[in-house]
């Protein structure tokens, strides 16, 4: 602590986890607290290492897919479609108009699943279980949906390199019932929307909390509906050509709160139904895949992608017989963890839990490492990072 | 009463108390499932068998392998509970007629000072228990690297006592305001003139087949509506239930205090929260509506048995639709509603 930094006093420390009936991933929170007020936090992770990059590690790029699809079950196409943008990106593979289109659609159904299922968390957290029950009700349309497109609710394995899988191109009498289907979903969910706007208790327990302002968002490079609740207008869709088509709005907010975080999602949902409505009405005529490609050699590719939760980054390279080389993943969730962190402080022990999970982590995605030691790379065990650099390092 | 009608007195009072107990108890036990299946319906879903979360669940951890619980002092956390049963079925006991004329407990002395004890025994709970899903847990947190080295660690039961210490202070008031307003309506502190005042026929009646009805129940004047509003809040605060479950917010605290009672402790734990439910439902029934709990009246009883399931339902909506409030909303809630207990109070010296 520096001589210019104000002195916090803390009284005790309380923490949760990994271990904790409220708590759907295994994480430890520390919080460092005066009487009820949240003065720090601490966040833990790394309880539940899968060392899923190495298992990337010298496979043929097409069989990586599967294994990138199972990063997360929440975001299981996002992570497809942005592994398989990452050698569309470097070998300079062309995608059909029409498999783009699917891809976006069946990437905002599973954004609104996505967002449903933060409703139900939050709102679990909240202790309003009706309101969280009605989330879950209200996401098995989107399931449903999920499944007639990709023959699965949650691995729907849409996309492939060059497109997308031909089961799941859609046919008219499918448009149809996707249309049909978002309209009744809309109409039940803006009364759901209404209803918790409506209920002034658990809008007092959702205002005023969780502050994070625009600043802190960026100095902490919070992403995703995370950073746009502290009104940072960043959506990685506004610069992909796959979402040029499609008109919609990036959700803002400048009350930086809780509830800005719930209310930027809640709108967002809107926003992709809008976007889901234009695709599958203007859904171009022509082939799903492109097969005319060939696993070469390839440099070390980025590509980005708006997941659910924020900024999504998958990279890696091919050697001279295809095989991937170097795999590396980055989840919106370890860009949030510091936000998450600080947003806590000043908080109530209750609300600070409230806080987190407005910001939507997901642990068990973002816990990975990997030690790069005089440029010779490999990855430890969470015992062997411990013992080898200290908690925390 | 005459010396001669002493040991004949008393035992009428034993049969009572065991016929009230008994009743009482196996009744309670139905409550919860009552409560669970109106909030299930409400949330559109089927919810579990009626029997299934009092009756079932207190005979399953019944049979569970015995653990022992890590409190400081597990002799002493493990008598907490059993104390607790014995507080909450005395609660009862006190009601019923023929406690009335025991030593000035069926008063309103009796109700606040076993319920007084009731809340101390969360305190004392959460300051006891040590589970190990909190500071217990076999995680370095203290190794290299970790912030704030040093200070003080607390147990989330702890902090659930504190909170239980809070809820004494302020959470619990506004129950006790609302429960002198039948009493200072009959100018007494005696629930047989509060039941006097509101059912002159029970009083008066001696035979054990009638079933005289109340002519003016407090329930139905403004002050006894105010205050019955205010004893509803109150008594969703005093069983910890959602808004005002914050000793036990199962998102940070987990179950408070109680964490540690497993097997039949656990059952204990539930015959004594599921009767502390009945017993304030029927001090209700009997204070604001003029129906006591007479064992040897079985009219009087059944109508004072299926009242009770007012304050039941009316907790499961409450719960279906609330949220849990942390202290930020509770210390106005309970300072609104110590208000209106107030209004009521000075409305029913005024009647």
């Amino acid at each position: 602590m520096t001589s210019g930094e104000k002195r916090v006093e803390i009284e005790k420390e309380l923490s949760f986890g990994p271990v904790h009936p409220a708590l759907i991933e295994p994480y430890r929170i520390r919080l460092f607290v005066n009487d009820e007020i949240v003065e720090d936090c601490e966040l833990n992770i790394n309880m539940a290492y899968r060392g899923i990059e190495k298992l990337f590690d010298g496979l043929p790029v097409e069989r990586a897919l599967l294994i990138a699809e199972r990063v997360c079950g929440i975001c299981s196409h996002v992570h497809a479609w942005n592994s398989v943008r990452v050698i569309e990106g470097g070998l300079k593979i062309d995608v059909p108009p029409r498999a783009n289109y699917i891809r976006v659609i069946t990437q905002e159904m599973q954004r609104i699943t996505s967002h449903l299922i933060l409703f139900g968390h939050a709102f679990e957290v909240v202790g309003h279980e009706t309101f969280a029950m009605r989330s879950f009700l209200l996401r098995e349309s989107f399931m449903d949906l999920i499944s007639y497109v990709g023959g699965n609710r949650v691995m729907p394995s849409v996309p492939i390199i060059g497109g997308i899988r031909p089961r799941a191109d859609l046919t008219e009498s499918l448009k149809r019932v996707i249309l049909e289907r978002i309209d009744e979903f809309e109409e039940k969910y803006k009364g759901y929307v209404a209803r918790i706007i409506e209920d002034p208790l658990v809008m007092s327990r959702l205002t005023g909390i969780g502050f994070l302002t625009k600043e802190d968002a960026i100095k902490f490079h919070a992403t995703g509906p995370t950073g746009r609740a502290s009104g940072w207008d960043y959506d990685v869709r506004t610069k992909m050509d796959e979402y040029k088509p499609f008109d919609f709005n990036v959700i803002t907010d400048e009350s930086c709160d809780t509830k800005a975080r719930i209310v930027v999602r809640a709108l967002e949902i809107f926003e992709s139904l809008k976007i889901i409505r234009q695709a599958v009405k203007n859904l171009p005529e022509g082939p799903v895949v492109n097969r005319s490609w060939k696993a070469e050699e390839m440099d070390f590719t980025t590509a980005l992608l708006e997941a659910y939760r924020g900024e999504l980054m998958h990279s890696y390279a091919l050697d001279s017989q295809g095989r991937i080389r170097n795999y590396k993943i980055r989840t919106p969730t370890p860009t949030n963890l510091a936000a998450m962190e600080h947003a806590c402080i000043g908080d109530h022990v209750t609300e600070a839990i409230l806080t987190i999970a407005s910001c939507d982590p997901c642990l068990t995605c973002c816990t990975r490492a990997e030690i790069v030691d005089s440029g010779k790379s490999f990855v430890l065990s969470d015992l062997e990072i411990i013992r080898k650099y200290g908690w925390r390092k | 009463m005459v010396m001669e009608d002493v040991p004949l007195f008393v035992l009428g009072l034993i049969a009572s108390s065991i016929v009230a107990a008994a009743i009482g108890v196996l009744y309670s036990l139905v409550l919860p499932g009552i409560e669970r299946k109106v909030q299930a319906r409400i949330q559109q879903r089927i919810g579990p068998p009626i029997l299934t979360p009092g009756f079932w669940s207190v005979l399953k951890f019944g049979y569970k392998k015995r653990v022992d619980p890590n409190a400081q002092m597990p002799g002493l956390y493990r008598s907490l509970v059993y104390f607790g049963i014995g507080i909450v079925v005395l609660l009862f006991l006190f009601t019923t007629p023929y406690w009335w004329a025991v030593l000035g407990w069926g008063s309103i002395l009796g109700i606040a000072g076993l319920l007084k004890l009731e809340e101390v025994l969360y305190v004392l709970m959460g300051s006891q228990s040590q589970s190990f899903l909190s500071t217990g847990m076999p995680v370095p947190d203290i190794a290299k690297g970790s912030k704030h080295i040093g200070i003080k660690r607390e147990f989330v039961e702890q902090h659930s006592g504190e909170r239980a210490l809070k809820m004494m202070a302020i959470g619990s008031l506004p129950l006790y305001l609302a429960l002198l307003v039948p009493f200072a309506m009959a100018k007494s502190t005696m629930i047989r003139s509060v039941v006097a005042m509101q059912n002159p026929g029970y009083i008066m009646s001696s035979n054990w087949l009638s079933a005289p009805l109340p002519s003016s129940p407090v329930l139905f004047t403004l002050p006894g509506i105010l205050a019955a509003i205010v004893y509803f809040v109150g008594y969703v605060m005093l069983l910890n239930e959602k808004p005002f479950s914050i000793l036990k917010a199962k998102i940070d605290l987990i179950e408070g205090g109680v964490l540690e009672y497993a097997s039949k402790l656990r059952a204990y734990y539930y015959i004594m929260r599921n009767v502390l439910m009945f017993a304030l439902s029927s001090i209700f029934v009997t204070l604001f509506i003029g129906i006591p709990f007479d064992p040897f009246m079985p009219v009087m009883m059944v109508l004072n048995l299926a009242l009770s399931l007012l304050l039941p339902i009316m907790l499961a909506a409450l719960v279906a639709f609330s949220p849990i409030l942390t202290f930020r909303q509770i210390y106005p809630a309970a300072i609104g509603l110590s208000a209106i207990g107030v209004l009521a109070l000075i409305i029913s010296l005024g009647v």
